[in-house]
């Protein structure tokens, strides 16, 4: 378990309704600050620009989806080990079992609650090693 | 093919007849014997009515005061033997066992040829010496005639005829030799001569007459068989004529079937070439039958399906298996690709030679595109419609919480309103999903190792909230030492709260719904007790199948898709277990379901 609180989240999500409930989820429910980035092409140098504590992935996005954005942090150290949790309409668990085995910290499926989202997000966070 | 079959198999079955190895069985030496004996008897009145006339004359012509006496004596004996021979004739045609006693009546006629012939013999040897010469020519002349006459009458059997002629002879030819006169002594040794001549006549005779009835019975065999022959090829020529009409009218059926069947129907020979076509298949392809005919077959092929299809047709080909519900890229006339869905029948001889290759097909492309045109649909489904969902709920949960600041009663009533709303939306659009993922067999699980009672204190906690909208507790009865079971957590929490749901939703306010858990050996099993009004009765057959609901007004006073137990049922026994419900005493309803416990052995091969 990290010893710090989680406090900076990145959010990468093209659907500017749910931008909004999560960051008022995050900041609302969970007092916590957020980032959002809506054009996934761009996720890479927000993350190296902010510095989060977690990266907070959706899956379908024009461009450049989820797990694509996931394996080009794979290729760049500077943003390799920052902790992503997927957040996806997909519901199939295979499809899930997929990014945890890419190596996601966890899936949280839309529809999400956003009264429950931020102790969701904590408890992958305590989860994490040190 | 059976039908072409049958009337082969019995025509090769046909030159089996009895006809050569029959024939020496037949001809048997004992029912020769018994004709002949037949035909003796048959002759043997002549010999009668000639013994009796000749007879009569002899003893006319021989009488002389001198010897009446003697003549008398010897016309007794005559007549004696007439009739004894008459009895024995008379006998013999009322007997019953002409056949069986063949070789006893035979010796009877000899004796009867013993006697009469010594009766003759008797008259020359007696009547010889004592008479003139006249008489004595006449004697002579009678004996000669008797013996020759014999001949025609005993041919039957030369035996019988030796013996007849020696016992005529034989006296005669004592008296002659010993009468002292040299002329008679001369005749006396001529008569064995004649008698061996005679003999000789009856034998040819008699080889000639066995002959002959040897030959009646190998004639009257063939036709015997000749018949036998006749009437088998009379039987099967009607079979033969019965399996053609059959093999024309199913002949006929089937072409009927080719033609007003909606399947294209292709006959192929071995080689690939196209031999005939209904008119399915000229309405699949655009072509008329006569521009395929003669065709390859390839020409019905994609340019880039070629490769794929040659491999298949050699396989048939080399098999001689027949190949089901092989999807093929066509191409049509008009160069339009189609996919159509082939089962592929080699025609097989009975020697094991491909006759034709039969093909059936059937366009396939309109039902694939309209599965994958449903797969797209669940897809969005999933996705384009949770996505604002997501939005709708998120929202609405949030103005709901208060966390965003205190709203108007009237407002907070009406986001709840829509809220409670949004979620019905999505239990409906997730229902269908899973009706569809069993529906299409895609039903992932995610198995893992857990505490049954964890899992049922996760569900309960998670609708309690529930519950007490509808003013229901959510109570456990009893208690369980922990209890590992192996099942999908996320599903097994679904099926849960579906049950619980249910019993809160028809539960009469201020009522309390129990959960159990029991140990059933192998398995555990969670119940879920309401006091609800229970199940109609109406209602009981189709619990657990889709779209189910008591009533439709149920549907809009209590909420629900009908689904939700369909879906259960199908979760609980892809996971091993099964699901049922019975009424409780003091009315109320226990619905549970049962998972077989987690054991090391029994789960090693889901684990891995």
């Amino acid at each position: 378990m990290p010893t710090r609180p989680l406090e900076k989240v990145l959010y990468v999500e093209d659907d500017e309704d749910i931008q909004r409930i999560v960051r008022m989820s995050l900041e609302r429910v969970g007092k916590m600050s957020i980032e959002v980035v809506g054009n996934s092409t761009l996720a890479i140098e927000a993350m190296k620009a902010y510095k989060p504590d977690l990266v907070m992935l959706d899956w379908m996005m024009p461009e450049m989806d989820g797990p694509a954005v996931f394996r080009k942090m794979k290729e760049d150290p500077e943003v390799a080990d920052l902790p992503v949790v997927f957040i996806t309409a997909k519901a199939s668990s295979r499809e899930l079992d997929t990014l945890i085995a890419m190596g996601a910290k966890g899936t949280i499926s839309k529809p999400f609650s956003p009264k429950d989202l931020p102790d969701q997000l904590r408890t992958f966070w305590s989860n994490l090693p040190d | 093919m059976d039908l072409l079959n049958a009337p082969a198999q019995s025509l090769r079955e046909a030159p089996n007849l009895a006809l050569l190895d029959g024939a020496g069985q037949k001809a048997d030496p004992r029912r020769i014997l018994a004709d002949r004996v037949e035909q003796l008897y048959d002759q043997l009145w002549i010999a009668i009515v000639g013994a009796f006339a000749i007879g009569g004359i002899a003893t006319f012509e021989l009488w002389e005061p001198r010897f009446g006496g003697l003549v008398l004596f010897w016309w007794g004996l005559v007549m004696l033997m007439t009739f004894a021979s008459a009895g024995l004739l008379l006998s013999y045609r009322r007997s019953r066992s002409k056949l069986a006693e063949a070789d006893q009546w035979m010796r009877w006629l000899g004796l009867s040829a013993l006697a009469i012939g010594s009766v003759w013999g008797f008259a020359g040897a007696v009547f010889f010496p004592s008479h003139t010469g006249e008489q004595q020519v006449f004697l002579a002349f009678l004996i000669a005639g008797v013996v020759t006459s014999g001949i025609p009458v005993f041919a039957g059997s030369w035996p019988v005829y030796a013996v007849f002629a020696a016992s005529v002879l034989a006296p005669f030819a004592y008296v002659l030799a010993t009468f002292g006169n040299r002329l008679f002594t001369e005749l006396a040794i001529l008569v064995p001569v004649f008698y061996a001549v005679s003999v000789a006549i009856a034998y040819r005779l008699s080889n000639v007459f066995a002959t002959g009835y040897r030959l009646r019975y190998a004639y009257s065999e063939l036709t015997d068989d000749y018949r036998e022959l006749n009437k088998r090829l009379g039987k099967q020529l009607l079979e033969l004529e019965e399996a053609g009409r059959q093999v024309e009218a199913s002949g006929r059926k089937l072409a009927l079937f080719a033609d007003r069947a909606p399947i294209a129907v292709l006959e192929i020979d071995v080689e690939g070439e196209i031999q005939q076509i209904n008119p399915a298949a000229e309405v699949l392809f655009g072509y008329a039958a006569t521009e395929l005919i003669g065709q390859p077959i390839e020409v019905l092929v994609a340019a880039d399906a070629r490769a794929e299809f040659a491999a298949k047709w050699r396989a048939i080909v080399d098999t001689q298996i027949p190949m089901m519900a092989q999807l093929i890229n066509n191409i049509r006339h008009d160069s339009l690709d189609i996919v159509c869905e082939w089962t592929v029948t080699p025609l097989v001889s009975p020697d094991g030679r491909i006759l034709s290759v039969v093909a059936q097909g059937r366009d396939m492309s309109r039902q694939l595109e309209a599965e994958r045109m449903k797969k797209e649909f669940t897809s969005t489904l999933s996705h384009e419609l949770r996505t604002p969902l997501t939005s709708i709920i998120g929202s609405l949960e949030l103005v709901n919480s208060g966390v965003l600041g205190d709203v108007t009663k009237d407002v907070l009533d009406l986001t709840v309103i829509a809220e409670r709303n949004g979620q019905r939306l999505l239990d409906l659009i997730n229902d269908l999903l899973d009706v569809e993922k069993i529906r299409a067999g895609k039903f992932d699980l995610a198995p893992a190792v857990l505490e049954i009672d964890d899992v049922l204190e996760e569900a309960l906690v998670l609708n309690r909230a529930f519950a007490t909208r509808y003013q229901v507790r959510l109570t456990t009865i009893g208690s369980l030492p922990a209890t590992q079971i192996y099942a999908d957590r996320k599903r097994l929490i679904q099926v849960l709260t579906n049950l619980l749901s249910n019993a809160a939703k028809f539960s009469p306010q201020g009522e309390t719904v129990e959960v159990a858990l029991e140990d059933r050996g192998a398995a555990v099993r969670v119940s879920v007790h309401d006091h609800g009004p229970g199940i109609p009765e109406s209602f009981r057959a189709k619990m657990f199948t889709r779209f189910s609901q008591a009533d439709s007004t149920t549907t809009r006073q209590q909420g629900g898709t009908g689904l939700g137990l369909a879906i259960c049922k199908h979760l609980i026994e892809i996971m091993h277990g099964r699901i049922n419900y019975q009424d409780r005493d003091g009315g109320g309803t226990t619905f549970w379901f049962e998972i077989p416990k987690y054991t090391p052995s029994n789960n090693n091969e889901k684990e891995a």
